[in-house]
């Protein structure tokens, strides 16, 4: 009896089981923008990385070890290349994760390879950092191609139906901001609707977010043109700036589709417009309204609890912010769990082995990875929310979805509530 | 054609926040020959007076520009004791490193003390939309704009016709020959300082409910400012309301004609095009460019 009060004593003391069993640290580096103008997204994803930490090392660390950060402050690229030098020499990481951001993966990345560091890259989209041959640089994330791809699939199988129109027949106008991440979207959706649906493409305009003011100019244009859909990727401020501006010139679209958590993408939008807001649709991971059920056992699980850990912390629903920072750390764990090393080569065979199908991870995702070290774009499921009433709600892919979109087409600005 | 009216419109008014924004800076380069690179970050705590006042205690930003003033004259006043006071006298590259700093450090306050997230003044009236023709604006942008015009006249009325007013424009002129008529330069330096951040400030307020409050959302109009004051004169009053509706008139007309993407181009090569062909802007006396250098 007094073993036995003694062993429960021991348990007690030790915590949870898993918690229990890790021996020792083992470090990684997190790179995210936590001044500067990109702050605001880039503290809710180490908000994200932070959750998914305490969850792995709930459920037995990285390796058997208790996962620890070391962060850097990237908040324009020659910052973010200096932080990645400093975390991989000053405090020896191995790895390093980030950095939310397009402008800023691509100088972090290759300060990492110079070091010889791996770099896993969970959130930022920009085309061309998979395609620069560095055998140490991963990304769990789609990229902007495939943003572009899910956007015209949403208008052309979605929309176009519903507006009782052959995707051929629509006329569409493309609107962004003119970063890396804006680009890289806008032109792979130019492709695909033009060369592919043969959408009739009206206009494309390209602006520098940091300093427009106006987009009356833009806005009269389009009222000229009277296009069906507006793909707009917005970074900020500007998406809040179109949207009223438009209600002001009473410019009349049938859709607007943006894709990404930044501008229509980020719960901003909803707080300065309220329901006057209703109508946008932004290209996510999934928001209210997703169906636990359409995943697999294992991806419901974590996706659950991961949900259950944001509640706790942040009291409301994980952010997109959180959820590509949650969902790309916690690939990371299962590949080093299987690799059993941060030597690059094994961990190179242990990213590639990955075979995930749809539906196995956080956000519903999967992993097949690409030699250049992309997750397939097919395997990153990604989801249409739409602004109803102050809040984005999942409304496509239907089988994920409670909900469903409404306004199609938008009616006049005073009937959409 | 038919967008003619709504372009002239639109070109007024953002003229007239570029012009509300401007003023500020107009006058402390003008009276002081500083260039006030911390006058986004001036502006960005007003557009932030504006969100927490309507926050907390549901006042409309123009209920909140009578507690903007005199806070804003005072913040003046101790950031000129503090600051800008050890470096008046030294040369434009400390004054600019000076100015800079005090921008960072401003902007990163913000940020630590009210993240980074975009916030947003919706006051009833920022929904309010006035139709003059085929026209549509914002009644929010027109009482800026208005403000802008009232603001520029007090100042010019200010500095034309008040013992003070020519105290300033005697100590811009000559600081020393100034000293020597017994103007307490220092004084003069002070005030104008604590008037310019009051006059940004407001322009902090009023532009609230027009754009995002952001730790630098005054970045987003601060180079433009810059361009107004070169532009219409490096420190004329009446010079920087035409060159913001100057760059305002190439911003819109360039974005709808050749596009958004040119706007910068155009009015940029405006700016080169003036201070190599007029040095002292298009509405500045010649020489002025070199006073107090």
């Amino acid at each position: 009896m007094r073993l036995m009060i003694t062993a429960l004593l021991v348990s007690l003391l030790l915590g949870p089981p898993g918690a229990g069993a890790l021996q020792g640290d083992y470090q990684i580096g997190i790179l995210e923008p936590l001044t500067g103008p990109l702050a605001f997204e880039g503290k809710r994803h180490l908000e994200g990385f932070e959750i998914m930490r305490d969850m792995i090392n709930e459920r037995g660390g990285i390796m058997g070890k208790r996962l620890v950060f070391a962060v850097g402050d990237a908040t324009d690229p020659t910052a973010a290349a200096s932080e990645a030098n400093r975390l991989i020499t000053r405090e020896g990481v191995r790895i390093l994760t980030g950095t939310y951001s397009s402008t800023l993966c691509g100088a972090a990345s290759e300060a990492a390879a110079r070091q010889g560091a791996i770099y896993w890259e969970t959130s930022c989209v920009d085309p061309r950092f998979a395609k620069r041959n560095l055998p140490n640089v991963f990304r769990t994330e789609i990229d902007g191609t495939g943003f572009g791809w899910y956007n015209v699939e949403f208008v052309a199988k979605h929309l176009a139906p519903r507006l009782g129109k052959k995707p051929n027949e629509l006329r569409v106008v493309f609107l962004s901001e003119d970063s890396s991440y804006g680009q890289g979207v806008t032109e792979s959706a130019r492709n695909r609707a033009r060369d592919e649906l043969g959408m009739q493409e009206l206009a494309v305009e390209y602006y520098a977010f940091a300093s427009t003011n106006d987009f009356t100019p833009v806005i009269l244009k389009f009222k000229q043109l009277n296009p069906d859909v507006v793909f707009h990727v917005a970074r900020g401020n500007d998406a809040v700036l179109f949207w009223r501006q438009s209600r002001e010139q009473n410019l009349l679209f049938k859709a607007l589709v943006h894709a990404g958590a930044t501008g229509y993408g980020s719960p901003d939008f909803g707080k300065a417009l309220g329901a006057e807001g209703n109508g946008p649709f932004a290209l996510l991971e999934p928001g209210p309204g997703f169906r636990l059920e359409a995943l697999r056992p294992e991806g419901r699980r974590i996706e659950r609890d991961f949900r259950e850990a944001v509640r706790k912390r942040t009291g409301s629903y994980p952010l997109g912010g959180h959820q590509l920072a949650g969902a790309g750390l916690w690939m990371l764990k299962l590949v080093l769990d299987r690799a059993g090393t941060d030597e690059l080569a094994a961990f190179r065979t242990a990213v590639l082995g990955l075979d995930l199908p749809v539906g196995s991870l956080i956000n519903g995702w999967g992993a097949r990875f690409a030699p250049t070290g992309q997750n397939a774009n097919e395997r990153v499921q990604h989801y249409m929310l739409q602004w109803q009433d102050g809040q984005l709600v999942t409304v496509w892919p239907e089988e994920f979805s409670t909900q469903r979109a409404k306004w199609i087409p938008l009616g006049p600005w005073d009937q959409r509530k | 054609m038919q967008a003619l009216p709504q372009l002239v419109v639109s070109s007024l008014l953002l003229g007239g926040i570029y012009a509300l924004i401007a003023v500020g800076l107009t006058l402390i380069f003008g009276v002081m020959r500083v260039v006030n690179f911390a006058h986004g970050e001036f502006l960005m705590l007003g557009m932030y007076l504006a969100f927490w006042a309507f926050t907390l205690w549901g006042l409309d930003p123009y209920v909140t520009l009578v507690v903007e003033v005199p806070l804003f004259f005072a913040a003046g006043l101790l950031t000129y004791a503090l600051v800008v006071r050890g470096v008046i006298g030294a040369s434009h590259n400390v004054q600019i490193f000076t100015t800079v700093g005090l921008s960072i450090v401003l902007q990163n306050l913000a940020l630590v003390a009210w993240t980074g997230d975009f916030r947003f003044v919706r006051p009833w009236e920022a929904s309010v939309v006035l139709h003059a023709g085929t026209a549509a604006f914002n009644v929010s942008q027109l009482i800026a704009c208005a403000v802008a015009g009232v603001l520029t006249a007090g100042l010019v009325a200010f500095m034309k016709w008040t013992h003070t007013g020519r105290v300033m424009r005697a100590t811009a002129q000559d600081r020393d020959a100034a000293t020597l008529m017994g103007i307490d330069t220092d004084r003069v330096y002070r005030l104008t300082w604590a008037m310019g951040i009051a006059a940004v400030g407001a322009a902090g307020v009023l532009v609230a409910p027009l754009y995002s409050v952001y730790p630098t959302a005054g970045l987003q109009f601060v180079l433009l400012a810059y361009v107004v004051v070169v532009l219409g004169g490096l420190g004329d009053m009446l010079g920087a309301l035409a060159g913001s509706l100057v760059v305002a008139a190439v911003e819109v007309a360039g974005s709808y004609l050749f596009g958004t993407a040119w706007k910068e181009v155009l009015y940029f090569v405006l700016f080169i095009a003036v201070l190599v062909l007029r040095p002292a802007g298009l509405f500045g006396q010649r020489g002025a460019e070199m006073l107090g250098a």
